[in-house]
C-alpha cells in the first residue's frame, strides 16, 4: 500500500509539468494552431522562473515571468503560422530549437544553483484523509493550481460562449467570422494563452520539482504534453489524466528501482508513447475523429 | 508542383542577400551585446567551416546524417505524407546494424561487411517505418502522429539494448556497444574524419530524384501526392502507395544511422544521432521536399553547427549560442517564406 500511495504521488509530482502543457496545447489545438515549439516555451518558462526566483527570492514573480515569457514563446509562433502562414510542424520545431539554444545560452550561469522555491505543503485535514490525502494534498502550491486549472479550463472550453467560439475558430472559422469575430485574432490568444501554460508548467519543473536548472531541463516533455493532447482527443481532464500516467511510469520506474528491482527502465518508458498509439487506433476504429477540422489541414489529408 | 513553390526559386538574389545580411547584422548585434566582436566571429565561423580543408571535411561529415534523413522525409512527401520519423529510423538503422556489426559480420572483410552493414541499418529503418505504414493503411492513423510518437520508442529502445544485452564490457562502465571492427568502419579519406558517407547521401539524393522525376513509378507517386482521388480513379493502389514510400524513407533514414555508427563513432551511444531527423525535417521543408535542392540545405545547416563549435572554442561563448543562430535562420526564413501555402 505505501508502494502505490508513493508511485501515485510521485505520479502526480512529475505528471503536473507536463500537464500545464498539454492543457494549454488543448486550448490551442482547439483553436485550429498546433505548437510543437511548447518545448521551447516550457524552456523559456523554466529558465525565467528559476532565474527570477533565484534573484528576487520569491517564486511567485517567477511563476508570473515564466508564464509571460512562454507566452512570448509562442507569440513567435503565432505570428510565423497565423499572419505569415508558415507550415505549423517545421515552424514549431524552430521554435524549440531557439529555444533550447537561448536558454542553454542564458541559463549557463545558473547550473549548480539550489533554489528553495515552492515546497510542498499539506492541506489542513484534506491532507490528512487516509491514503488520497498523502497522494493528493501533499504538494507544491503549483500542483494545486494545475488541479484546479483543469475544471476551469473544462468550463471555459465547454460551457462558456467565448469557449465556443474558441472550438469554432478551430472547426470552421468562417462561422466565426460571420459571427463577427476575427478567426485569427482567437488563435492568436489561444495560442498566447497555451505559450503561457507551457512557461508555467516550465516553471513548474525548475523552481517546484527540481528545484535546480540544467540545460535542456525539460527533455522533451514539451513535446510529449503536444502529444498527449492527441492522445487525450482535445479534452482538458484528459489531457491531464494523460499527463499523470506520463508522471507515474516514471515514477513507478524510480520507486522500483529504489526497492532494489533491477530491470530497464527504458521499456517502461515507453509505454505511454505505445498507449498512445493504442489509443489512437481505437479512437480511428470507431469512426470517431475529434481532432479539430483546422488541424486536420495541417495533418495533410489525414 | 511542390519543387516550384520553394523557398529557393521564389525570391530575387537581391532579397535573399538582404535576408542573409539582415540576419546577420541582427545576430551580430545580439553577440556584441554579449562581449564578442562580430566580425571577428563571423571570420573564426568561416574559417572553421569552409576556411580549409579540414572545415570543410567537418561540414560534410555533418551534412551527410542531414541529407539522409532529409530524403527520408521527402520521399513519403512525395505522395502528400507527411512523416516526421527520421529520428526514429536513424535510431533503428544505427541499433540494427550495431547488431549486425557485433554479432554477425564481425570478422568479415570490408567489402562484404560495409554493403551487409549499410544492408541491415536500412532494413532497420523500414522495420521501423512498417509500423507506422501498417498504422496507416489498415488502421487509418495519421502518419504525422505516429512517426512523432515512435521516435520516443525508437530512441528508448536503443537504451534499452545500450544498458542492457550491447553493453560493452571494455566501456568502463559508460553506455557505448561494443566497438565495431576496423573492417566495418567505412573507409576515410587518407588522414582525415572524412569518409565514404558523403558520397552515399549524395547518390541516395540523386537515385530519389531520378526515380521520382523520370520513372513510371516517380510519376505515379506524384500523381497519387497530387491528388488521390484521380490516382485512384486512373488504377494507383494509393495505400500500396503510400505504404512503400514509408518503407523506402524509413530505409533512408536507417542509412543515415549505419552512417553515423561506422562512419564516425565506431560504437553505438544512447545519443547517438539524436536531433539530426528534426533537423532532417527542416531541411526537406526548406527544400520543398526536392531530393536535390536537401543537399545544399543540408550543407547550410551543417555549416552552421560546426560554425558554432569553432565559436566556442574561439571566443569562449557557450557553444548553445549557434542553436540561437540557426533557430533565428529558421524562424526568418519561415515568417519570409511561401505566404498563402499551407
Amino acid at each position: 500500500m505505501i508502494f502505490v500511495t508513493e508511485v501515485l504521488t510521485n505520479a502526480i509530482r512529475a505528471g503536473t509539468a507536463v500537464g500545464y502543457v498539454s492543457v494549454g496545447e488543448v486550448i490551442g489545438q482547439r483553436s485550429g494552431v498546433i505548437n510543437l515549439g511548447a518545448e521551447g516555451s516550457m524552456l523559456a518558462g523554466a529558465l525565467t522562473a528559476f532565474a527570477l526566483t533565484a534573484w528576487t527570492g520569491n517564486p511567485w514573480y517567477g511563476v508570473m515571468c515564466g508564464g509571460i515569457s512562454g507566452a512570448l514563446m509562442s507569440l513567435i509562433h503565432a505570428f510565423v503560422v497565423i499572419t505569415r502562414n508558415a507550415n505549423q510542424l517545421a515552424t514549431g520545431l524552430a521554435i524549440m530549437f531557439f529555444g533550447q539554444g537561448i536558454t542553454a545560452y542564458f541559463g549557463s550561469s545558473y547550473v549548480n544553483l539550489q533554489i528553495s522555491g515552492f515546497e510542498p505543503i499539506a492541506l489542513p485535514f484534506l491532507s490528512d484523509i487516509p491514503i488520497i490525502g498523502s497522494i493528493f494534498f501533499h504538494h507544491d502550491i503549483l500542483t494545486y493550481l494545475s488541479m484546479l486549472m483543469v475544471p476551469l479550463v473544462w468550463v471555459f472550453l465547454f460551457s462558456t460562449k467565448w469557449g465556443v467560439i474558441l472550438r469554432a475558430t478551430g472547426e470552421r472559422d468562417e462561422v466565426v467570422y460571420a459571427h463577427g469575430k476575427s478567426p485569427n485574432c482567437i488563435r492568436y490568444m489561444a495560442v498566447v494563452v497555451g505559450g503561457f501554460f507551457a512557461g508555467v508548467g516550465g516553471a513548474q519543473l525548475s523552481i517546484a520539482f527540481s528545484h535546480s536548472w540544467m540545460e535542456n531541463i525539460t527533455q522533451g516533455r514539451g513535446l510529449i504534453g503536444v502529444i498527449l493532447v492527441i492522445f487525450a482527443s482535445w479534452r482538458p481532464e484528459r489531457a491531464m489524466l494523460g499527463a499523470y500516467l506520463f508522471g507515474g511510469s516514471q515514477a513507478l520506474i524510480v520507486s522500483l528501482q529504489g526497492r532494489g528491482y533491477n530491470f530497464s527502465s527504458f521499456l517502461l518508458f515507453m509505454i505511454p508513447y505505445i498507449l498512445t498509439i493504442v489509443v489512437l487506433v481505437m479512437v480511428e476504429r470507431t469512426g470517431w475523429n475529434p481532432m479539430p477540422e483546422a488541424l486536420k489541414k495541417v495533418f495533410g489529408r489525414g | 508542383m511542390l519543387a516550384k513553390r520553394v523557398f529557393f526559386n521564389k525570391y530575387s538574389i537581391g532579397t535573399k542577400i538582404t535576408m542573409a545580411l539582415g540576419i546577420c547584422i541582427v545576430y551580430g548585434v545580439f553577440l556584441y551585446t554579449q562581449g564578442a566582436n562580430p566580425f571577428l566571429i563571423y571570420y573564426e565561423m568561416f574559417q572553421a567551416t569552409f576556411g580549409n580543408v579540414y572545415g570543410i571535411g567537418e561540414v560534410a561529415i555533418k551534412a551527410t546524417p542531414f541529407i539522409l534523413t532529409a530524403l527520408a522525409v521527402a520521399i513519403p512527401a512525395r505522395v502528400g505524407l507527411i512523416s516526421v520519423g527520421g529520428e526514429g529510423q536513424l535510431a533503428c538503422g544505427a541499433l540494427s546494424s550495431t547488431f549486425a556489426a557485433v554479432y554477425i559480420f564481425k570478422d568479415m572483410p570490408s567489402f562484404i561487411g560495409i554493403p551487409m552493414l549499410l544492408l541491415a541499418g536500412a532494413l532497420g529503418g523500414a522495420l521501423w517505418a512498417v509500423v507506422p505504414g501498417i498504422l496507416k493503411i489498415v488502421a487509418r492513423v495519421n502518419e504525422t502522429i505516429t512517426t512523432l510518437l515512435l521516435n520516443y520508442v525508437a530512441f528508448f529502445l536503443v537504451g534499452y539494448f545500450i544498458y542492457g544485452i550491447l553493453k560493452s564490457p571494455d566501456a568502463y562502465g559508460w553506455p557505448f556497444s561494443p566497438r565495431f571492427s576496423d573492417s566495418l568502419r567505412l573507409p576515410t579519406l587518407e588522414g582525415t574524419r572524412i569518409h565514404i558517407g558523403i558520397l552515399i547521401a549524395v547518390a541516395v539524393a540523386i537515385i530519389v530524384w531520378y526515380v521520382t522525376m523520370y520513372t513510371h513509378l516517380g510519376f505515379r507517386m506524384r500523381v497519387v501526392g497530387g491528388n488521390v482521388k484521380a490516382a485512384k480513379h486512373s488504377g494507383i493502389i494509393v495505400e500500396r502507395m503510400q505504404f512503400v514510400t514509408l518503407i523506402v524513407g524509413g530505409a533512408v533514414g536507417g542509412l543515415a544511422g549505419v552512417i553515423e555508427v561506422s562512419g564516425i563513432e565506431g560504437h553505438l551511444r544512447p545519443m547517438t544521432g539524436v536531433g539530426y531527423g528534426y533537423m532532417g525535417f527542416l531541411v526537406a521543408w526548406m527544400a520543398g521536399n526536392h531530393p536535390l535542392l536537401i543537399i545544399p540545405f543540408a550543407i547550410l545547416l551543417a555549416a552552421i553547427s560546426v560554425g558554432g563549435n569553432a565559436l566556442e572554442m574561439h571566443s569562449g561563448l557557450n557553444s548553445s549560442i549557434v542553436l540561437i543562430l540557426m533557430g533565428f535562420i529558421l524562424i526568418v526564413i519561415l515568417a519570409i517564406g511561401k505566404r498563402g501555402g499551407k
